[in-house]
């Protein structure tokens, strides 16, 4: 009990008519990496967004640490290490490599009532967080537009480990990867965990979670279908689940 | 090519391109007193196109600049042709601008409508106002005073003050853009309003706030223009919020936000106001001065794009 990092009990959260979840427990434990999966519309998208605080449930109980916690914006669980990597919001395009990883969070030196970016303290430490996750910076001054999709979600990752989350969720990680890059970012979700820090990883592909997860929570319209350690499963038995579920024979 | 990420390397290409061309086509463009006139020609609409190309940068337009370049002025005129203190009649003014870009940056944040429809609306009322309170006559000002000197007084030759506010402001919002949180944030806003909302950045505030700084140097750069001919017409600025976004476009700023410079802005009015002045120094026509900035335009913007995909995606 005391072990979870984040815990979510009886979660119900409607959108008009459309129930979207019915009454779903969910939790982490401290340094596990849990694969969230289930079909388009399945209700993971919206869980996670309950869990930090985009949207507030209809029902339920959100506890972080133990504590509970009622997060109003994702600011809220973000200043508490909550750190989310959505597909296409993670990055600003055409802003340099340095600006996108502090942004938010830049480091400022006061002057009088001034305050300034420190630029270069700024570059030097992204280049060593980068490295840290095996990826060597040519120039911190580059847009993150010409980075590969494996080396965006490094960024990301380099990030959160960087300003110390506790809990790293990650959105469709590797939807629009190749077979290498989605290798590397599967290594950077291992280096993560290393570090101490849970994930959440959502998919609808089981092959890309089944690898690093340690435990696999399924979802199907609106409710957990499924919670399994990955030792006592294959990969076969959850697509046969997700399907039967989903009503598909 | 490290110089092509100098996110004014088109701009400055193109201005010395004009340079070298109006220098062989008329022997007085050259020289310092007329270049100086040509920078304070440019100070007007550049001041401006400052403001202009910060809100841009954070994704949102302004069409009201013009009106307001006028409105300031007039108000102005009218309370110290009243016998109002000029110097209260400068804060007036200039809060009355801002809170022109308050009101903007509001209705366009709370309704969800976009900002070219806000402002066009509110270019509109301010122009109707204008002349509904003149009755379309211009108002003239009653007295001399020295505070307006130090608007767009001479400084020496050609050159005005209004000119060295043009350079202060532009090294300012430079500071402020490339140097601090808030530029950061900006260029966040405008890049990627997703991305820069789930990083927990403060982007309508930030909007709000470059809503009002456009808005406030339109006013100024009205009073800066009312200092040198100490007489506003209502028809004062018009289709200057249409020149000013050129200047930003030709600076290399992007229509679309997230990317550009006010240094560029500097140099797309100072290619504007060069172009004018030279075409007159060599000889034709004044017509000819807005097809050419037409092309101008396009050919900057052309340009711009290509390095801009070059450097930075």
């Amino acid at each position: 009990m005391k072990d979870f990092i984040i815990e979510m009990k009886n979660i119900k959260k409607s959108f008009g008519k459309v129930q979207a979840l019915r009454g779903v427990d969910f939790h982490v434990s401290r340094n596990e990496i849990v694969g969230l999966l289930g079909d388009n519309g399945a209700g993971k998208s919206t869980l996670i967004k309950i869990l930090v605080g985009y949207y507030q449930p209809d029902d339920g109980e959100v506890y972080f640490e133990g504590r509970k916690v009622n997060f109003k914006s994702p600011w809220q669980s973000r200043q508490l290490g909550i750190e989310t990597v959505y597909q296409d919001l993670a990055l600003v395009n055409l802003m340099p490599l340095w600006r996108n990883f502090f942004l938010g969070r830049e480091i400022i030196r006061k002057i009088g009532p001034f305050s300034w970016i420190e630029r270069r303290k700024m570059k030097r430490i992204v280049i060593d967080a980068m490295n840290d996750v095996g990826i060597s910076v040519r120039n911190p001054d580059e847009t993150v537009a010409f980075m590969s999709g494996g080396e965006r979600q490094a960024v990301a990752i380099a990030r959160a480990i960087y300003f110390g989350a506790k809990l790293l969720i990650l959105d469709e990680p590797t939807a629009a990867l190749s077979v290498g890059e989605t290798k590397k970012v599967l290594q950077h979700i291992e280096e993560a965990k290393k570090r101490g820090i849970s994930v959440i990883f959502i998919t609808h592909n089981i092959y890309h979670v089944y690898e690093v997860a340690d435990r696999l929570v399924l979802l199907e319209r609106g409710e957990k279908v499924g919670d399994y350690l990955k030792k006592d499963v294959t990969p076969q038995y959850i697509m046969d689940t997700i399907a039967a579920a989903a009503g598909v024979r | 090519m490290f110089f092509l990420r100098i996110k004014e390397f088109g701009a400055l290409v193109g201005m010395a391109v004009f340079f070298v061309t109006f220098s062989f086509l008329s022997n007085r463009f050259a020289t310092v007193d007329n270049l100086m006139n040509t920078l304070t020609m440019a100070a007007e609409l550049g001041i401006i196109a400052i403001g202009v190309c910060m809100l841009m940068i954070s994704g949102e337009f302004d069409l009201s600049v013009g009106a307001v370049f006028a409105v300031a002025p007039m108000v102005f005129a009218i309370m110290v042709n009243h016998k109002i203190s000029e110097y209260l009649a400068l804060l007036v003014c200039l809060i009355l601008a801002a809170a022109i870009g308050l009101i903007n940056g509001v209705v366009t944040l709370k309704t969800g409508i976009p900002s070219f429809i806000t402002t066009l609306g509110m270019m509109m009322f301010w122009r109707g106002i204008l002349l509904a309170v003149t009755g379309g006559f211009p108002i003239i000002l009653s007295r001399r005073m020295r505070m307006l000197d130090y608007f767009g007084g001479r400084v020496t030759g050609g050159l005005r003050y209004s000119a060295i506010w043009f350079i202060i402001i532009t090294l300012l919002f430079w500071i402020v853009l490339e140097r601090t949180r808030y530029g950061n944030w900006t260029f966040a806003t405008g890049g990627n309003l997703g991305a820069a909302k789930a990083l927990g950045i403060p982007s309508e505030r930030v909007k709000i706030i470059n809503f009002m700084i456009c808005s406030t140097l339109a006013g100024f750069a009205g009073l800066t223009t009312f200092a040198r001919f100490k007489i506003v017409d209502p028809t004062l600025g018009q289709e200057l919020e249409l020149e000013a976004i050129a200047s930003a476009v030709m600076g290399g700023t992007l229509l679309t936000g997230g990317y550009g410079s006010v240094v560029g802005a500097l140099i797309g009015a100072a290619m504007i106001s060069m172009v004018r002045n030279g075409l007159v120094l060599a000889g034709a026509p004044a017509y000819w001065y807005r097809a050419f900035i037409g092309i101008i335009l396009i050919v900057a913007a052309v340009i711009n794009a290509r390095i801009r995909k070059k450097v930075a995606g």
